[in-house]
């Protein structure tokens, strides 16, 4: 046994070299040089706080990422629900479409929105001639269609990941909910709900912190309008060539992140979504 | 910087061109070439050695056009080999390799603005002008860092269905939404953005530099909701075809794509048109020594140049080409005489000194 432990932890080895390598390494020399261009200190940070401009793409990154947040939540938690009520059969046939966006590249995903969302976009035009609207609505190119295109992005994840909480809550609790003259709705509020906080807790985590990172989404739907902070130093780096900038901020959103992944993990019910289920 | 990103536009064009069976694979090899790209197009990492000029531009389908209009004409007259590597350019990587000592390029894709950036931090050589010959350009295309090698337009766009066949006559109309109404199209890159809305608001041609921003700013902030800002050539044609804008500032690369897929459609005009120059220039230590100074002077010959205008429509910087040019040729070009009439020119003194600084105020303008 102790030889198969030391065979495994060995194994383990190349694969952390690898990501030291190509993840840590890059990660430290970003922070360096966040601390060392054009010379040592910390005037790079003082001088971030200090930009009102900066202050804005932060303020436009933390409002888009909190109506993706609650949007995919809301509704990733609705088709979870659907799924684990559903037959076997059809069970795998709503997983799999959940699947499916996985395989297409996230800036085809951006591409067929728009498609969709245009001025003589397939939703346009529907609405157009059935007559429901005179005018196109304008639902792209603005903070409207990132949201939809990040939300798009984000449910598959939410939905796995409550969908595995989900599945885990132990049906004979609402059969003894009922058996005590519950109604559905309350079975609901008072039972799967709070059993669920713990996937909901996670599943809004995660994609709190993805959102915070988008680049190409916002780039194609937002056209120049709804600058977030990936993009702000993305542009930073190739076109201004304010490492500087890029650096420091970078590494702020690395330190926010962390901190609050370290806060969010100390919650009862983030820390129920990691303790291992017990075995039925 | 702009340049890199038109540079890499017009491969993209030439790309396209040759998946549509347009022009023949040597014509693109040739046209990647005229872009700095490449006789034998080496991805990755480019050997360098003495024997060979090693050109880096921003990839794609340039690399072959470079080799073709460029490349094969060096080497048919010097016996050298031109690699062209479309790793692309960019100022912080040509300063990463001199500093560190293991400079690979013997000859960089990035306009005349990258040139004076570039020679400002010591990081690249002066041109030879012994070995090129200065008079094959006009005289501010051949600067002390960086020696023209192609140039391209802003200019203004417009679906002629939309507009009822009435044209726009100036950047004016741009922002006459009760002539002219609908979206428009226009950069977030800042190079040529900021002129053409001060011409729009009655600046001379002569006045606009410096820039005054905040009259351009304060001139755009009401047509703001109206704007769509595009990132990359394809991209405008996209925004046009779909019916997205009516009007906008691309460039005359797009604008001549767009019009020859729908002629009756989509047209341009060339009334205060706003050119940019691209440019050579030799990062300090660079493999082949002199040698790239022969190479830089052989493509400014007007053969080669009239090739990069045949496949990618990058315009020549030798005014000799203009000679060659069928009429064709010359009625999207936008150094013709008649093209250039109310042309201005980009000032890349100007942006070398302020383009971070005004790239900058000019994303928070637009995005708040």
């Amino acid at each position: 046994m102790r030889n198969f432990k030391t065979t495994a932890l060995l194994l383990t080895v190349p694969a952390s070299l690898v990501a030291i390598g190509l993840y840590a390494a890059p990660i430290l020399q970003v922070l360096a040089l966040s601390l060392t261009e054009p010379k040592f200190g910390l005037a790079n940070y003082q001088s971030l706080f200090a930009n009102a401009a900066v202050g804005r793409v932060v303020m436009t990154t933390l409002k888009v990422s909190v109506m993706t947040t609650v949007l995919t939540v809301l509704a990733s938690y609705i088709v979870a629900f659907a799924i684990i009520h559903m037959s076997a059969g059809w069970r795998r046939i709503s997983l799999f479409l959940v699947l499916v966006p996985f395989w297409i590249s996230v800036l085809v995903r951006a591409f067929s929105w728009i498609t969709i969302l245009r001025r003589r976009g397939v939703l346009n035009s529907t609405l157009m001639d059935t007559g429901v609207i005179s005018t196109p609505l304008d639902l792209v190119y603005n903070l409207f269609g990132v949201t939809i295109g990040m939300v798009h992005y984000m449910m598959p994840f939410a939905i796995l990941l409550l969908y595995a909480n989900l599945s885990d809550i132990d049906r004979r609790i609402m059969q003894a909910a009922r058996s005590l003259g519950a109604r559905p709705a309350t079975i609901f509020w008072r039972v799967w709900l709070p059993l669920s906080l713990p996937g909901i807790a996670l599943a809004t985590l995660f994609v709190f912190v993805f959102s915070l990172g988008f680049l190409v989404t916002p780039a194609l739907l937002g056209a120049g309008k709804t600058l977030m902070i990936a993009e702000y130093i993305s542009v930073q780096i190739s076109s201004t060539s304010r490492w500087d900038l890029a650096t420091s901020l970078s590494t702020m959103l690395l330190l926010v992140v962390g901190i609050i992944v370290f806060a969010a993990m100390r919650s009862p019910a983030l820390r129920a979504a990691f303790v291992a289920r017990p075995q039925q | 910087m702009i340049i890199s990103h038109f540079a890499k536009d017009a491969a993209e064009i030439a790309l396209e061109k040759f998946n549509r069976g347009e022009i023949d694979r040597r014509s693109f090899l040739f046209a990647l070439g005229g872009l700095g790209l490449a006789a034998a197009f080496k991805p990755g990492v480019a050997q360098a050695d003495a024997s060979e000029i090693v050109v880096c531009n921003w990839g794609g389908a340039a690399v072959d056009a470079f080799a073709k209009a460029y490349g094969d004409p060096f080497t048919k007259k010097s016996g050298m080999k031109v690699v062209i590597d479309g790793a692309g350019p960019a100022v912080g990587t040509i300063r990463a390799m001199v500093e560190s000592g293991k400079v690979i390029w013997d000859a960089t894709d990035g306009g005349m603005i990258d040139s004076l950036t570039l020679g400002k931090g010591n990081l690249v050589e002066k041109i030879d002008y012994s070995i090129v010959d200065k008079s094959q350009v006009p005289e501010n295309f051949a600067g002390e860092f960086g020696v023209s090698n192609y140039v391209y337009s802003n200019v203004l766009a417009y679906d002629a269905d939309a507009t009822k066949g009435t044209a726009p006559t100036g950047w004016a109309d741009f922002f006459d939404t009760a002539k002219f109404p609908g979206k428009r199209t226009m950069c977030k890159w800042i190079q040529g953005q900021l002129e053409f809305v001060l011409m729009a608001d009655g600046v001379a041609p002569a006045d606009l530099y410096p820039l005054d921003v905040d009259r351009a700013f304060k001139k755009l902030k009401p047509m703001l909701a109206d704007i769509i800002f595009w990132e990359g050539g394809a991209q405008t044609q996209q925004l046009f075809r779909e019916g997205e804008v009516v009007m906008g500032n691309i460039w005359h690369t797009r604008a001549n794509l767009l019009n020859k897929e729908t002629p009756d459609k989509f047209k341009w005009i060339w009334e205060q048109n706003i050119l940019s120059a691209s440019a050579w220039s030799v990062p300090k230590g660079n493999p082949a020594g002199k040698k790239v100074f022969d190479f830089i002077n052989s493509t400014l010959d007007p053969a080669g140049q009239l090739v990069l205008l045949q496949i990618m429509g990058n315009g020549p910087s030798n005014p000799k080409t203009l000679a060659l040019m069928t009429p064709e040729d010359a009625k999207v070009n936008p150094t013709t005489k008649e093209n250039a009439a109310s042309q201005i020119m980009l000032n890349p003194a100007y942006y070398a000194e302020h383009e971070t600084e005004l790239q900058n105020k000019y994303l928070d303008f637009i995005s708040s």
